[in-house]
Parts: structure tokens; C-alpha cells; sequence
């Protein structure tokens, strides 16, 4: 990023030219950024803060009262054997469906990103998915996975495995869930993929042919690279997601069997809408914000090394 | 299909020999099958009757298909009120989007201002904590801005659909990583020229821009035309309803009539096919298209 | 220039907690500038259930025409999101749709009308409403709501699945061994076909079920005062135990994690019987069904009992003008012909006895859905209520996770309901 940050600046300027170009830089800047700010200020900031407030209370949505219990949320966390679970669960997800949504995401995206007929058939195939209500995929992941009449059985059973349990079982459920969404998402992360594809110079590719490399090497050395900005946005963008899953559990496992598949925000919920305890909710709506933003700062971090600007 | 013979292709070393048709199709059929299989299962059960959506293992086709379903949907509740709502905050949502989320997403990406970086955090943490917990806040200042700025954009007004989501970090984000690929030189040139920094937006980044901006779009609309529990909370009179708020006469307490909610359901895919559609031809477009070098 | 924002923001700042420490003052206004007082019902009914309210809506409205009832149709499953958030911010409707469980909780909410005050007078005729549904609605010395549906559970069973395995159908006299033993021989492996289905995702939907056995071998959820578990009680463990024989030992239950598909399966003749509510029986077109009141526990003098699950019409409080407006709604809503006639148009269960006693009616109901009748006579087999407590959420969460890790085999029930019974009584002496 230092190299992108010095071209902002021509290159003869002097420190004072520097000085005050750095105060209209920052007047400008300020300028581009305001409308967003505000916006988000108001609609995305203050509601956080106002919601920071309510994990230092004791609060069951119902009543007015909501007293102040200072840290007693926080540390009530610290002993929860749920709350431990939940984070277990969690972090297994997430760590298997980020990597396996980009991946899948890139294949798709390479596989689209040709000039065949029918193409735009095929990537509005993959928008689709994303456009379908995830109660459909719930669905047809329930009778795809089913432990007596599903497909994925009927397969097994053909190549000589036995039936499994899936989504009836403690041990499995998990990944049951995880491989649902990596197929929910893949839609996003193809579009995002093919929209990054078209800034991959052609050029770079026919040389680096006439020099003799193969297709896979070109893909590796030329194409990726100039994929990473788009790389660690959707690597962001579905940790920031997949450490909030909630609607796919909600509306399959409600976090079963046995809590297996109980993640954060599915608990959270429990806890302020079927237990009453938003006070509770709150306070692991923050826990969970300081594991995202340390998620978020490593990501960040760790992209230094491997994301190439232009 | 006519964006597509222009989209370039990076592994296309291989153009000097032609098959009829291409063998990427054998893969691209089966894959796309596969993405499909729940869009094929709503259009099934949309023509279907009740006692056969009422099955499982699913039954795949309808036996006597019922489009009459359809026809029972839209006059269940007022859709075509629903789908105006709806088409009304999802342009203004995705106009004001890409307006606020360029300017600020190439600040974030060029421009090296005071405080870039912690405003920049500061952004992003509003997408860390779950809307569930955010949810009465939200509702509270919107119901302000209702009580004290306009009540079209108060509690039960479309305002109140458009207003919290005019700009969102996730445009932001995705606009900054896409414009930092815009090639730097071309930028410098410009400035060199006397442009200003919204002179380079939109005279160079943009133009380049395009696949980002389209894309952004597309995704946009969707998430505003899908969304659910907000509009729940907020929405409180029929009039003021967006679709997935109609699809709810679908679902009972104790039943869903499955036929007519994914009749409801593909009804309201279509808009969205015709959205990537047009959008579509802006995603494919190279550098090298438009006369440029990287 | 960046002064600006923060500005705003501060002063946002300042008036959002105005606005929160202010809120809950209710929504003001009683009339409209028409003259007309305003009722706004929230509700989640659709099909059928929806185009009967609508109807007498519409009459409502024409026979007072100083009032305007309007209604919502929202998903009844998230109603609670919508209608917590709308009381934090000072607009509840005047007339909401809410689930019997969360009766307890709902009671907290001060701008939730009591109704004891009203359902006095002669004539509501309160005491026509079954006795489980009026438990259901009293919190405490409080009375919540007005019953607005009520459903039981009874065994709704394949009549060709039986003759096919040779087996007589359920009678009004079976044992849960005779149940038991009917299960075994429904169950064929080779067609995947299984004598039972329970819902076994650890829900409210899963316990019920259970209590309903519970009762039936002689337990009691609670003790008399409310003060600790008493469910891991022998009679307790038998009940579970017989879940336990059916699902782990025989397998001839299907057990439903994901709670989502059970009355497909039912419809798709793949299980032989269903424990279930009349709700049901609508989603069933494509089998011949019968409808048996549930199994008695040999050696238990509790006899035939079941499980009602009354959801309640709320009244809240928008001004006193508004207020007296939606409970004349709500008692003509629920008022003996109003009640006959929503049950005749939809298949619901009537709310009343008066109306669930006429032979006449009955007779009428079952033209209209085969077997709703037994629902209607299982009501009077309704002779417990779960404890209307604030806590019962944990414990249905106790109860649930100790049910379902039986099912699956992980589990006894003995110490499965000794863990879920002690995590109770810490939830009742509010730890």
C-alpha cells in the first residue's frame, strides 16, 4: 500500500509542497468520504454503541426497567459451557467455509470466464443462486442429506457405504451445514470473482503463453496475484458472515441435535428472543465483535504479504 | 450473448483449434445444474397441488401442472402494490449506493487523508455485531428521523426501508478493493493534467470501473429486494408492505401452502433475472477493451 | 469540513437517548381524523384462517361504524421481533396474535391490557372457554389474553398402512404397549417405512409431546408450588422409557431432528401413525386417515389425557379510547357465534364448549375435515396446563435436550432427567 500511498504525490514536490498538499488531501478526502460517513454514522455506528449499553444491563425486552449490572453479562459468558460450544461450532465453521466458498467460488468464476455460447446462461445460473430464499435451499438440503429417503444416501448405498445420519447426527451435522452454505454462496463469490477477472490483462497472459508457460502456471503466477484484492474482500466479507450464520441453522437444525450445531448468533437469539435474556444477548453480540475485529485486523494484516494493487 | 464473444478469455491460448462446440460445456452443464436444482424445485412446487407439495421425498413433477397457482398468489394480497414498494426502495437504495460508495470507497482507496485508516475500522465494525442486536437502536432512530425530520422517512414509510441502508459498508469495501486494481499511472496522468480527485473518479476510475460498479449494483438490488426482517419490524400497514413482507400470507402459524408460497417466490425472482440480465453486459469488460494498457 | 459529521452525530447521539430514556409513552391519539377509532390487529393467519378474518372484520366494521379495525398479516413465527420492537418504540398494535408459550413473558410487557377486569362480566361468558385455554391465558393474578385458537394432540393414523400389516387400528382403549407393538409391526425397514414419527429437534415441539406422556403415567412437570422440577419422577422415567424402547431399541420411530418434515412424510404414507394437532390433518389429501385419542399408561390412574397449545388474541394499551374499542373487538371475536363460525369455515377447534358440545356442529365439522371431531372431544381431555412461569423457557430447554438425547440413544432417561431436572431447579431459584 506505501507505494500506491506515494503516487498520490508528484514526484518533484518539495517537503512544504508536501505539507500543505497532505492538508488539502485530507480536506479532499474528508469531503469524498462524509455523505458514507454520516450515513453509516448514523444507521450503523450509533445503533452499535446504543446496543453496547444494553450488555451492561440486565434486560428481558419486556419490561422497562433495565438495571444496570456493570460487567455481570461479561463474566456470566466466562462460565457458560453453551457460550464455549457456541464458539466452538463456530470457529469450525467458519474455518472450513471460508476457504471452501472462495475456492469453489474461484473454480466456477475460471470455469465461466471464457467465451463460449451460452455463457451468460451460465452465469446467470450462478446469480441465481443467490437470488433463490435460503428457505429453498433448506429444503432441498434436507431431502438431499435425509438419513432414509435422501439422495446423498441413495449414492453411498449404490458404491457400498452405509447409510449415514447427517443431519441427525451430533458429529456430523456441522459439516452438513457448512457444505449447504458453500453452496449457497457460491453464486456470490463466482460474481465477485468474474467481476475481478476482467481486470486481468490479456496481454500478460499471451506473453507469458509465447514464453512458453502452461495454463496452470499462467493461472498461478499471473491471474492470481491480480485476483487478491478481490480475495481478501470475499475472505472479509463471508468470516464477517459465516462468524454471523444464523438464518441456514434457524431454519434447518435450530442449532441441534444436541446443540451441535448451535453457533453464536443462533444462541444469541435464543437467549433474547425464546429465553428473554437481551441483556445476555448483548453482552455476546460484543464478545462476538471483538472476535470478528481480530479476525478482520489478522486478514488485513496477513494481506500486506499477499495482496498485489494493481 | 453478444458481451460474451467480446469477454476475453486469459487461458485462450489455445484459439487456434475449434470443436463444434466447446468441451467447457460438459463441465459448465453439470455445474450449473447443480446451482440450479433449488430454483427447479420452486418453479416444481409453484405448478404443483397442494397434497403433492405436501410430499417427501419430494415429488419432482407436477402431475396435472397448476399455473392457475400463480394467478391464486398475486390475488391473495395486494402484490402489485408489494412489487412497486419494492421496486421503489431498491432503486433508491441502489442509486444512492453507488453514488456514496464510490466516492467514499475511492477516497478509501487513493486518497490519504487524516484519519483514514481508523474511519476505515471504524466502518467496517459496524458489519461485526448482528443485526439482531442492533435491530430496536435502528428502529428507534429511524422512528426519530419519522418524528422529527419527515414522516416519509419515520416507522411504516418506505423512508424508513431506504434510509438505513442509502450507504453500506460492504459497498464501501467492495468499491475500494476494485479501485485500488485501477492502474496508479493512469491516475498520476490525469492529476498531471489538472484534474481534480472527483475528475479522476469519473473520468478515469469509473470508466474502468464498470464490471465493479455493475456487479455492485446487481448485488444491491438483491440484498434490498430480499430483505426480510427489517421490513418486518418496521413495515406496519399493508399498503407500505415489500414482497418477502407478502409472502408471509403464505405462511401460517401452523401450515405454509408450499404451492402458492413458491409460486409467490418465483414471481419475485423475476425481476431479479431481468436486473442480472442488464447488468450483465457491463460485467464483462476488459482493460484492454477499452483501449487501455494495465 | 470534518468537523461536520461528528457534530451530527453528537447531537444524534444526544437525542437518540432522549428518545430512549422517553420512549414506551404509548402511541397517543385515539381518533383519527375521520372520527373513527382505530384497531389495528396483528396476525399471521393465512388461507383459509386469513380470508374468515378478513370477513368478519369486514362485518365487524359495518355493524360499528364508529370504528376502524384494520389487520396485519405477518409471519407468526417472528410476530414477537416485531411486536418487542414496537413497544420499545412507543407503537404496539391494539390487538396482536401471540403463541400460548410466551404468555408468561407477554405478561411483563406493562402495555399489555390485563384482562381480568373485563372477562368478569356476564357477558364474556369467560367460563365457556375450556378449562386449558384459560390457564394458558392467566399469569399469576393476571389474565393476558383471550383464547383465539386451541389445538390438542391426538393420534392421527394411516388406516391402509394397518390393513396392510395385518394390525387392528388404534382404539380408544390402547395401551402405549399396544402402541408400541403397533409401531414395531408399521415398521419395514426394506420400504423405509416407520410405525411413529416425533419431532425430536429438542424444541417446545418436542416436549409437548412429552408431557403429554408424562401426564399420562401420573407425572407432573413441576411440583403443586412451582418451586422444583418434578418431572424425573418414576413416572417421568417410564414415559421416557417408553420413548426410549420405541426409538433406540425397536427403531420403528422416525425421529424428526430437523422438525420439518413430518407431515410430508405422513402424506407420503412413509409412517404409519402421528402424534399431532388438527392442523394437520388439512396437509393430509393424499391418505385415508383415522384420528384416535392417545394411548393410557397401564397401571396409571391418570387415563386418557393430552396437551393443549391455546394461542391468545393480546390487547394493547394505545389510550384508553383505543384501549375500550379493541377489547369490544376482541370479545365479539371470540364470542360463541363468531367462534362457531371461524371453526365451520377453517377446521379450527372451537374456543368454546358451548359451541365444541353441539352433536350437530361436530357432525358439520367432520363433513368439512374427517376426524376433527375427536379433536373436539380429546379437549375435555385436556387436564393439565404447562406451568404459566417466566422460567418455563429454560425448562422446556432442559426438557428438550434431555428428550432428544435419549432418542438418539446418548443418553438414559433416568440421569438425563435428574440433569435436565437440577438445570431446572436453577432456573426457578434464579440462578
Amino acid at each position: 500500500m506505501a507505494g500506491q500511498d506515494a503516487a498520490a504525490f508528484p514526484p518533484a514536490a518539495r517537503p512544504g509542497w508536501v505539507g500543505r498538499l497532505r492538508r488539502s488531501e485530507s480536506a479532499t478526502g474528508w469531503m469524498l468520504v462524509s455523505p458514507g460517513a454520516i450515513l453509516i454514522g448514523i444507521f450503523g455506528l450509533l445503533p452499535v454503541l446504543m446496543a453496547l449499553k444494553l450488555s451492561f444491563q440486565k434486560s428481558d425486552l419486556l419490561t422497562p426497567e433495565t438495571p444496570w449490572v456493570g460487567t455481570r453479562n461479561y463474566r456470566q459468558l466466562a462460565d457458560d459451557p453453551r457460550f464455549a460450544e457456541a464458539i466452538q461450532h463456530t470457529i469450525v465453521y467458519t474455518a472450513l467455509f471460508v476457504p471452501g466458498t472462495m475456492l469453489v467460488g474461484l473454480l466456477v468464476a475460471a470455469a465461466l470466464n471464457r467465451s463460449v455460447r451460452f455463457i451468460s446462461v451460465y452465469r446467470t445460473a450462478a446469480y441465481i443462486t443467490m437470488a433463490v430464499s435460503t428457505i429453498s435451499e433448506g429444503i432441498i438440503f434436507l431431502w438431499l442429506t435425509d438419513k432414509d429417503y435422501g439422495l446423498v444416501n441413495a449414492t453411498l448405498n449404490v458404491v457400498g457405504i452405509s447409510s449415514q445420519p447427517f443431519l441427525a447426527s451430533t458429529s456430523q451435522a456441522l459439516y452438513v451445514i457448512v457444505a449447504m452454505t458453500i453452496w449457497g454462496w457460491t453464486g456470490f463469490a463466482v460474481i465477485v470473482y468474474l467481476a475481478a477477472l476482467q481486470g486481468v490483462p490479456v496481454e500478460l497472459h499471451e506473453a507469458a503463453a509465447i514464453d512458453g508457460a502452461r495454463p496452470f502456471t499462467r493461472f498461478r503466477t499471473i491471474t492470481l496475484p491480480l485476483l487478491s484484492p478481490a480475495s481478501l474482500f470475499l475472505m472479509v466479507w463471508l468470516t464477517i458472515n459465516a462468524l454471523q450464520l444464523f438464518d441456514e441453522v434457524y431454519l434447518t437444525t435450530r442449532g441441534g441435535p444436541l446443540h451441535a450445531t448451535t453457533v453464536i448468533v443462533y444462541y444469541l437469539w435464543d437467549q433474547a428472543f425464546v429465553q428473554f435474556n437481551a441483556g445476555y444477548a448483548a453482552a455476546m453480540a460484543y464478545a462476538l465483535f471483538v472476535v470478528i475485529v481480530i479476525f478482520t485486523a489478522l486478514q488485513f494484516w496477513l494481506s500486506r504479504k499477499f495482496v498485489h494493487y494493481s | 450473448m453478444s458481451t460474451a464473444t467480446s469477454s476475453v478469455e486469459p487461458g485462450s491460448a489455445t484459439r487456434g483449434w475449434r470443436l463444434p462446440f466447446s468441451p467447457w460445456h460438459l463441465v459448465l452443464v453439470p455445474l450449473t445444474f447443480v446451482l440450479v436444482v433449488p430454483m427447479l424445485w420452486m418453479v416444481a412446487t409453484s405448478l404443483q397441488t397442494q397434497g403433492e407439495a405436501n410430499r417427501f421425498p419430494p415429488v419432482l413433477l407436477p402431475h396435472d401442472p397448476r399455473i392457475a397457482n400463480y394467478a391464486d398468489a398475486w390475488h391473495t394480497a395486494p402484490f402489485g402494490t408489494f412489487f412497486l414498494n419494492s421496486t421503489l426502495v431498491a432503486l433508491v437504495v441502489v442509486a444512492s449506493n453507488l453514488v456514496v460508495c464510490s466516492l467514499t470507497g475511492y477516497a478509501f482507496a487513493r486518497v490519504r487523508f487524516l484519519g483514514r485508516k481508523a474511519l476505515f475500522m471504524a466502518l467496517m465494525a459496524t458489519l461485526m455485531v448482528p443485526f439482531q442486536v442492533t435491530m430496536i437502536p435502528v428502529f428507534l432512530i429511524v422512528k426519530w428521523f419519522g418524528d422529527n425530520v419527515s414522516p416519509y422517512l419515520g416507522i411504516n414509510h418506505l423512508g424508513a426501508l431506504m434510509l438505513p441502508n442509502l450507504a453500506t459498508a460492504f459497498g464501501i469495501f467492495f468499491l475500494r478493493q476494485f479501485f485500488q486494481t485501477v492502474p496508479v499511472e493512469l491516475e498520476e496522468a490525469a492529476r498531471v493534467d489538472g484534474s481534480s480527485r472527483l475528475g479522476v473518479l469519473f473520468k478515469i476510475v469509473l470508466p474502468l470501473s464498470m464490471p465493479a460498479m455493475s456487479t455492485l449494483a446487481a448485488l444491491t438490488i438483491l440484498t434490498s429486494w430480499n430483505d426480510f426482517l427489517w421490513p418486518l419490524i418496521v413495515i406496519t400497514s399493508t399498503d407500505q408492505m415489500t414482497v418477502p413482507l407478502g409472502l408471509s400470507y403464505f405462511q401460517g402459524a401452523h401450515q405454509t401452502n408450499w404451492p402458492l408460497l413458491m409460486a409467490g417466490n418465483v414471481m419475485s425472482l423475476v425481476p431479479m433475472l431481468v436486473v442480472f440480465l442488464l447488468a450483465q453486459r457491463y460485467f464483462v469488460q476488459s482493460v484492454a477493451g477499452t483501449g487501455l494498457k494495465g | 469540513m470534518n468537523k461536520r459529521p461528528f457534530a451530527r452525530i453528537a447531537a444524534l447521539v444526544s437525542v437518540a437517548a432522549l428518545t430512549l430514556a422517553g420512549c414506551g409513552g404509548g402511541g397517543g391519539g385515539g381518533s383519527d381524523s375521520g372520527g373513527k377509532t382505530k384497531v389495528v390487529v396483528w396476525n399471521g393467519y393465512e388461507d383459509v384462517q386469513g380470508k374468515n378474518l378478513t370477513a368478519l372484520i369486514a362485518k365487524y366494521n359495518n355493524e360499528n361504524p364508529d370504528v376502524e379495525v384494520t389487520q396485519l398479516v405477518s409471519s407468526s413465527d417472528r410476530v414477537l421481533q416485531k411486536v418487542l420492537t414496537a413497544v420499545r418504540g412507543g407503537t404496539p398494535p391494539d390487538v396482536a396474535y401471540m403463541f400460548g408459550s410466551w404468555s408468561p413473558n407477554i405478561a411483563k410487557i406493562p402495555q399489555v391490557v390485563d384482562m381480568s377486569s373485563y372477562v368478569n362480566d356476564a357477558d364474556w361468558q369467560w367460563n365457556d372457554f375450556y378449562e386449558g385455554e384459560r390457564q394458558a391465558a392467566t399469569v399469576g393474578d393476571k389474565i393476558v389474553g383471550v383464547p383465539a385458537l386451541v389445538d390438542n394432540l391426538a393420534i392421527v393414523y394411516n388406516k391402509a398402512l394397518f390393513k396392510e400389516a395385518g394390525i387392528a387400528p388404534p382404539s380408544a382403549d390402547w395401551t402405549w404397549d399396544d402402541f408400541r407393538t403397533a409401531a414395531k409391526a408399521l415398521t419395514d425397514p426394506a420400504k423405509k417405512q416407520y410405525g411413529w414419527l416425533i419431532p425430536a429437534d429438542g424444541t417446545e415441539d418436542t416436549v409437548w409431546h412429552y408431557d403429554a406422556m408424562l401426564w399420562e403415567a401420573g407425572g407432573d412437570i413441576l411440583n403443586s408450588d412451582n418451586t422444583q422440577a418434578a418431572f424425573n419422577s418414576d413416572a417421568g422415567v417410564e414415559a421416557l422409557t417408553m420413548l426410549q424402547d420405541m426409538a433406540v431399541t425397536d427403531k420403528s420411530v422416525y425421529l424428526d431432528t430437523t422438525n420439518a418434515n413430518g407431515t410430508k412424510l405422513m402424506n407420503s404414507g412413509k409412517i404409519g401413525m402421528l402424534v399431532t394437532g388438527p392442523w394437520d390433518l388439512s396437509s393430509l389429501p393424499d391418505i385415508d386417515y383415522g384420528v384416535q385419542v392417545m394411548p393410557t399408561f397401564a397401571g396409571s390412574d391418570a387415563g386418557h389425557q393430552t396437551i393443549a397449545g391455546p394461542d391468545n388474541w393480546v390487547v394493547f394499551d394505545n389510550g384508553s379510547e383505543r384501549k375500550q374499542a379493541a377489547v369490544d373487538f376482541v370479545r365479539w371475536l371470540t364470542a360463541a357465534e363468531q367462534v362457531k363460525t371461524t371453526s365451520l369455515a377453517t377446521g379450527d377447534l372451537p374456543t368454546r364448549e358451548s359451541v365444541g358440545s353441539q352433536v350437530s356442529f361436530q357432525k358439520q365439522l367432520d363433513k368439512n375435515l374427517p376426524g376433527s371431531s375427536t379433536f373436539v372431544q380429546n379437549l375435555s381431555n385436556v387436564k393439565k396446563a404447562r406451568p404459566s412461569l417466566e422460567q418455563y423457557p429454560a425448562i422446556s430447554e432442559a426438557m428438550g435436550q434431555a428428550i432428544v438425547s435419549v432418542l438418539l440413544g446418548k443418553a438414559e432417561p433416568a440421569q438425563a432427567l435428574d440433569d435436565a431436572a437440577k438445570a431446572t431447579n436453577d432456573a426457578l431459584s434464579g440462578g
